[in-house]
C-alpha cells in the first residue's frame, strides 16, 4: 500500500505538534508516507459557501494529485479536511452530472480515486494493537493517567459520509489510547462540537461551547483530554484560561493528541512529540504519573 | 426552478421530507445563537421563503458540525441545506448579517488565492484586525509565537493549482461575486 499524507493548513501552523508527533509515530510503526506534492487547502466551509462546485473541486484536486503520484490511500490527520475529501468523493459518485462538472474544471479522470482515511482508521487494526503493546516502555508506564477521549465532529459524523466508527459513541480512539496503557474513562462529551473556526470569528462562542466540555471532563475526573483533530486541540488548549475564568474554576488539563500519547508510551523522544508547544504543558503530569508508578513498583505495591 | 429545488439541487437531498421533529434544532451547538433554528430553516425552505432564509443569521452561524444531518430521521440533510443557502446568498448579493463571518470567509478565500493553502495566523490576524478586535487575542498570539505555533507567512510563489482552478470555476459559474 502506497500511503499519501495530507497535513492540511492547521498542521503547518497552529497544530504543528500534531504533524510532528504523527510523522514520528507513523515512522516508528514502520508506515512510510509520502506527502502529496504541492497540495492545496481543502477549502473547508469557505469554498463551498462561495461556490458548491469550488467546494467539491478543491478537495478533489488534492486527491487527483495523489492519484497521479501513484498513491492508493490518503491519510488526513485533520478531520475537517478528511470530511471534505470524503464528502466530495461521495458527491461525485452519487451524481454523474456533478462528476462531469468537477472533472471539467479539474481537467482529469475522476475514476478510481484513492480513498481518504483518518490515521485512527489506519491504526485501529489488530496488527497495530500487537505492535504498540509489544513496544510499550516500562519507564513510561501511564497506567495511573486517567484520560477522556474527545472526537469532536468529523471523525465519524455523519456516518453516511465518514463510514468509520460510531457517530454518537465512537470507540476507536478509546482502544488506541488504552493500548498505550492509559486508563480511558467514559464521559458524555465525546462528540460535542468545540466551535471550530469560530475561534477566529467569535471567541466568546468558543468559550461557551468548550466550557461544557471542560465541565464534563472535570466531573468525570479526567487528568487529560485526548483528541484527534487540530481544531479541537487549538480551541481546548489555547482558550483554556478564558474558559476557566468563565467556569469559575481553575483549569490545568493538558490536551494531547492520540499520536502524542502513543508515541510517549512507546518511548519516542519528547522532542519528537512536540509537548513544549502546548499552552498547557503536559510533560510535568506525564512524568509525575510515570514516577508514581515506578515508586509503587519499587515498594512492591500493585 | 423554485427556491426549494435550488437548495435541493445543491445539497442533493430532498428537503420536503422534513416532518419537523426538531432533532436538528435540539442537537445544534449553535442553535442558541441563531435567529431561525435549523428546523425553522427547513420549514421556510419548504414554504419557498427565500428572502427569510438567505437573510437569516442562522445560515452563517452554522459551524458545519453535521450533528443535525447525522441525527435527521428523514435524511433531509439540514447541514447541506444551510451550506447551499450560504452559496445562494453569496450569489444573490445578500451580505451575511454577521459581520465577522463575512470578514473571515472573504479573508480565507483571499489567502487561498495567494498561496493555495492558507497561512492560519494571517487569516486569524486579518479577521481580528478587520473586526476591530485585534488587541483581544494579542496575549494569546504572543504565547503561540514563542512556542513556534505561529509560523512566518510563506512567500506567495505557490498555489498555481488553486488559482487556475478558481478561474475555471469562475468562468463555468459565470462569475462569483467576491
Amino acid at each position: 500500500m502506497n500511503y499519501g499524507y495530507y497535513p492540511g493548513c492547521s498542521l503547518e501552523g497552529i497544530s504543528t505538534e500534531y504533524d510532528i508527533s504523527m510523522r514520528s509515530l507513523l515512522a516508528a510503526l514502520d508506515i512510510a508516507v509520502h506527502e502529496i506534492p504541492d497540495w492545496i487547502c481543502c477549502g473547508t466551509l469557505a469554498a463551498p459557501s462561495l461556490s458548491p462546485l469550488l467546494g467539491l473541486a478543491t478537495p478533489l484536486w488534492n486527491v487527483l494529485q495523489a492519484k497521479d503520484h501513484g498513491i492508493n490511500e490518503v491519510i488526513a490527520p485533520c478531520s475537517e479536511c478528511l470530511y471534505h475529501f470524503k464528502r466530495a468523493a461521495q458527491k461525485i459518485s452519487d451524481d454523474p452530472k456533478v462528476k462531469m462538472d468537477v472533472a471539467e474544471v479539474l481537467g482529469g479522470q475522476l475514476d478510481e480515486l484513492p480513498r481518504s482515511i483518518h490515521p485512527l482508521e489506519l491504526l485501529y487494526q489488530p496488527q497495530y494493537e500487537t505492535m504498540i503493546k509489544n513496544r510499550l516502555v516500562p519507564e513510561r508506564d501511564l497506567a495511573d493517567l486517567k484520560a477522556v477521549t474527545y472526537y469532536g465532529c468529523h471523525i465519524s459524523r455523519p456516518a453516511a459520509v465518514m463510514e468509520f466508527d460510531e457517530p454518537e459513541n465512537p470507540v476507536s480512539m478509546d482502544h488506541l489510547v488504552s493500548w498505550a496503557g492509559v486508563e480511558v474513562l467514559e464521559w458524555k462529551s465525546k462528540v460535542d462540537c468545540c466551535g471550530a473556526h469560530f475561534s477566529l470569528i467569535r471567541p466568546d462562542y468558543i468559550v461557551d461551547l468548550c466550557q461544557k466540555i471542560f465541565a464534563a471532563a472535570v466531573e468525570t475526573g479526567a487528568d487529560v483530554i485526548v483528541v484527534a483533530c487540530p481544531m479541537c486541540h487549538a480551541n481546548l488548549d489555547t482558550r483554556q484560561e478564558q474558559i476557566a475564568k468563565q467556569l469559575g474554576v481553575p483549569l490545568d488539563i493538558p490536551v494531547l493528541y492520540f499520536s502524542q500519547v502513543i508515541g510517549y508510551a512507546i518511548g519516542l523522544e519528547v522532542k519528537q512529540l512536540g509537548f513544549e508547544k502546548h499552552i498547557v504543558d503536559p510533560l510535568p503530569l506525564m512524568l509525575e504519573k510515570c514516577h508514581s508508578r515506578k515508586q509503587a513498583a519499587l515498594m512492591g505495591v500493585e | 426552478m423554485d427556491f426549494r429545488q435550488q437548495i435541493e439541487a445543491i445539497s442533493g437531498h430532498n428537503s420536503n421530507v422534513c416532518f419537523q421533529c426538531n432533532k436538528c434544532s435540539s442537537g445544534c451547538p449553535m442553535a442558541s445563537k441563531m435567529d431561525l433554528k435549523p428546523a425553522q430553516i427547513m420549514h421556510s425552505i419548504r414554504l419557498g421563503r427565500a428572502a427569510e432564509v438567505l437573510g437569516s443569521d442562522a445560515i452563517w452561524m452554522c459551524v458545519g458540525c453535521e450533528t443535525c444531518t447525522a441525527r435527521c430521521p428523514q435524511d433531509a440533510h439540514p447541514a447541506g441545506a444551510l451550506s447551499a443557502a450560504r452559496s445562494l446568498a453569496v450569489r444573490q448579493g445578500f451580505r451575511p448579517s454577521v459581520k465577522e463571518v463575512n470578514i473571515y470567509y472573504k479573508g480565507f478565500i483571499a489567502n487561498m488565492r495567494l498561496n493555495g493553502k492558507i497561512h492560519d495566523a494571517s487569516v486569524a490576524g486579518m479577521s481580528r484586525l478587520r473586526s476591530g478586535k485585534f488587541l483581544q487575542d494579542l496575549p494569546l498570539a504572543w504565547k503561540l509565537l514563542v512556542r513556534g505555533r505561529i509560523k512566518p507567512p510563506p512567500l506567495p510563489f505557490g498555489g498555481h493549482g488553486f488559482r487556475k482552478l478558481y478561474k475555471k470555476v469562475m468562468v463555468k459559474e459565470e462569475g462569483i461575486p467576491l
